[in-house]
């Protein structure tokens, strides 16, 4: 810390672990990002349809009041159990994931490996898509699992890789030091490839868009085949959180934190992650989803080689400097 | 009581319509998409996502039997409409979200289904006794295997509401054991959980021991031809034999439902609606839409020479997907080989790559739009039936040994058109003569010859 502390970095980049009780605030904090995010999903969808899109941006509470007046419904010789476990477990797991993620100079977990925390937290949703496909004991929900793994297995290895590459230019795994390491220049630009791996990786936990395989419509809908009401609900507004909680990540990692002209550091923080989460977003209506088994092909052939020359990069310029 | 009906108010501008298309009402269910666009509500993708369960046509009596079983697994709030008549659609509409939103209504509907969990008293048992009996006397009982757990081809193991537990495993446990007893089956020694036998073992395609499903695709599937159903047996996602069939409709249609339908318009409309099919399965949203606004737009009436351009654009961008090219490289439907006649060749539909086939018929169409006739002479419908019959009989050899989603692309890339089968299954030989073909091929949209008047 006190390493931190020179005169180059004293300014906004000092990182404060503020009080638990603030921890309130993060729960409605990121179910807003994601009604923004759905919000603006939905108006593209509907700009899409020739719909007016200010018509579309409403949507998703008409979906919200949808939800909560359904039935929840289960299959039969369901493992309700682990089916429930999955479900509720997405918002849990992009919570616990944006508790390392400061907002301007505050953050309410200084971890001294936040950087692992994040990856450990993204493999937990490894398990909860799983168990969501396992406990609806219907096949196309379990395809819907299965591919979801196979794709996990191919955005993993460069996932960790992409996020190792920020760790190793600051020298540090606490996320503090990372926007500390970005005060002259954002990772951003000399890290390029670890900033799109690591979007693209998001984007599979997320099974959003082009990674959206394991909800397919060729397989019915595959994990939300057999989800209803209040749990679709959880599942559907858990994937817009992770997606939320992914984007925000970002910004500490490689766009510099709350770093920026005249606007406050946190305001900041949230405009980043807004830019990032709404660029994940229209992803989604530009390309056609991948299929995972094309997809492992490329992801070890050629997508991880390329990170770990990112990281290679990156170690000998850090060595040099 | 005012914020509960505005909650409903709210949530029924956002209705997801889970659709049954039956052979022959294709036309019907694009009218229908395309009112569901303009209100911006979604189509479903399985019965659990469903509020309005749509039938398009007059189901026969084994699909109708299907349609039942899967209002049963509507969670509710849920409510059936029935179109048969296009003009009515949008009036048939407004009454399922007024349905939708009687709170009172929806809770006794709520209130009855629990209270059928009692056995005696169930339509559904009905409907799982008479199947039973009418294939009592068939010799081949693959599919009874199927009814007992669940044809709707959205899950084999059937779905229940909490609180009817019993009754699913009532009904699932009692056909099983049913076949058993009667000596029909080759599953006495089966064990069963709640009535569904548990996954039987086999080697895979690399030879390692795997768990064998047999699950029914279709005939509610959405992008997937009318009344078509696959009996997959699965290991994995993997389709090691499927055996293919068709649930046909009650009637052939008699309404001839797109007003100033000529035979190229009706062409162009199918080849869209092909499009928006392989588009939407590939994952590819966007284009789709636009294939359905295009398709839409054309149903609609519109003059179809101003549609060339826009027709032209999509074929361009799908030309140039990098993404879709990587997708669908590989998945080929040989049609010619797979069929035994020549005809698959004399047509205008080209064989072979799914990409180029898509390619292909967006160029049709904009063929079509452009000129505003055939290029070159379009099946009759004799032909056109006895196409799609050799498809169809190639279909299972070419899935086997195919995953769900490669399987899902092949059978949309394939263009089945099941309603002329279906009804040439019902009068085999039928040349093309009087009304019936005439309404068959309005709907089936391979453009009839004889009703050519360019």
């Amino acid at each position: 810390m006190a390493a931190r502390l020179t005169a180059e970095s004293f300014m906004a980049d000092v990182i404060v672990q503020v009080s638990p009780a603030w921890a309130v605030l993060a729960p409605p904090g990121l179910l807003l990002f994601a009604l923004a995010g759905a919000g603006l999903n939905s108006a593209l969808t509907a700009r899409s349809a020739g719909r007016p899109f200010l018509s579309g941006a409403s949507a998703p509470l008409a979906q919200v009041a949808r939800l909560l007046r359904q039935r929840r419904q289960v299959t039969v010789a369901a493992d309700v159990l682990l089916w429930r476990v999955g479900t509720g477990g997405l918002v849990v797991v992009a919570l616990l994931k944006i508790l390392v993620i400061p907002l301007g100079s505050w953050t309410l977990a200084d971890l001294d490996a936040g950087v692992v925390w994040f990856n450990t937290m993204d493999v937990m949703i490894w398990a909860l898509f799983w168990l969501i496909g396992w406990g609806a004991n219907s096949a196309h929900a379990l395809v819907g699992g299965y591919r979801f793994l196979s794709l996990a297995v191919a955005y993993e290895l460069p996932l960790m890789f992409a996020l190792t590459a920020p760790a190793v230019a600051a020298r540090s795994l606490r996320v503090g030091d990372v926007v500390a390491a970005q005060q002259d220049l954002w990772f951003v630009i000399w890290m390029p490839i670890a900033f799109i791996v690591f979007c693209g990786s998001v984007i599979g936990f997320s099974s959003w868009g082009p990674f959206s395989a394991a909800v397919g419509r060729d397989i019915a809908g595959g994990l939300l085949t057999d989800v209803s009401g209040i749990d679709r609900l959880l599942i559907l507004t858990g994937r817009y959180a992770v997606l939320t909680a992914g984007a925000a990540f970002a910004v500490p990692l490689f766009l510099g934190g709350g770093a920026g002209p005249l606007l406050p550091a946190w305001l900041w923080t949230i405009v980043k992650t807004a830019l990032v989460l709404a660029a994940l977003i229209a992803i989604r209506h530009r390309l056609p989803t991948i299929r995972p088994d094309r997809f492992a092909e490329v992801a070890w052939i050629v997508v991880l080689p390329v990170t770990l020359l990112q990281v290679l990069i990156v170690a000998m310029m850090a060595k040099g400097s | 009581m005012g914020v509960t009906a505005q909650v409903a108010r709210l949530a029924a501008t956002a209705t997801h319509v889970l659709i049954v298309e039956v052979p022959g009402w294709g036309e019907t269910r694009m009218l229908l998409e395309a009112e569901l666009d303009r209100r911006g509500w979604t189509s479903a993708l399985s019965p659990a996502d469903a509020d309005l369960l749509a039938i398009c046509g007059i189901p026969g009596e084994e699909l109708g039997a299907v349609c039942d079983r899967v209002w049963d697994q509507l969670p509710g709030p849920r409510t059936r409409v029935n179109l048969t008549a296009s003009a009515r659609i949008p009036a048939l509409l407004d009454a399922a979200v007024a349905d939708l939103v009687d709170d009172a209504r929806q809770r006794h509907d709520a209130a009855s289904r629990s209270r059928s969990s009692v056995p005696e008293d169930s339509p559904p048992d009905a409907v799982g006794h008479d199947e039973h009996g009418a294939h009592e006397a068939a010799p081949a009982d693959a599919d009874l295997e199927d009814s007992g757990a669940d044809e709707a081809g959205m899950d084999h193991e059937g779905m229940d509401h909490e609180g009817m537990d019993h009754e699913g495993m009532g009904h699932g446990g009692m056909d099983h054991e049913g076949m058993g007893h009667e000596g029909m089956g080759h599953e006495g020694m089966e064990m069963l959980v709640h009535g569904i036998p548990l996954a039987g073992g086999g080697d895979d395609r690399d030879g390692l021991e795997m768990d064998v499903l047999t699950v029914p695709l279709g005939p509610v599937l959405s992008h997937w031809p009318a009344g078509l159903v696959v009996e997959c047996v699965l290991q994995g996602d993997v389709i090691v034999s499927a055996d293919v069939r068709i649930l046909a409709a009650a009637s052939a249609p008699t309404e001839l439902k797109t007003p100033m339908a000529d035979a190229p318009r009706r062409r162009l409309i199918r080849l869209c609606d092909q499009a928006v099919q392989l588009l939407a399965l590939a994952g590819w949203g966007s284009a789709a839409r636009s294939a359905c606004q295009l398709r839409d737009a054309a149903a609609g009436g519109v003059v179809i020479a101003d549609q060339a351009g826009a027709l032209d654009r999509l074929r361009r961008r799908v030309e140039r997907s990098v993404a879709l090219r990587w997708s669908l490289k590989g998945l080929t439907v040989d049609v010619a080989s797979g069929g035994t006649d020549a005809l698959a060749m004399s047509g205008n539909e080209p064989s072979g790559d799914i990409r180029l086939r898509l390619i292909e018929w967006l160029r049709e169409a904009t063929d079509l739009a452009d000129t505003g006739q055939f290029r070159v002479q379009p099946l009759t419908d004799a032909q056109a039936a006895q196409e799609s019959q050799n498809r169809l009989a190639a279909l299972p050899e070419l899935l086997r040994g195919t995953d769900l989603a490669t399987a899902r692309l092949l059978v949309a890339g394939l263009g089945l058109d099941t309603a002329v089968v279906a009804s040439y299954e019902v009068s085999p030989r039928h040349a093309g003569h009087g009304d019936e073909p005439h309404g068959r091929a309005s709907h089936g949209g391979e453009a009839d010859g004889g009703v050519v008047h360019g």
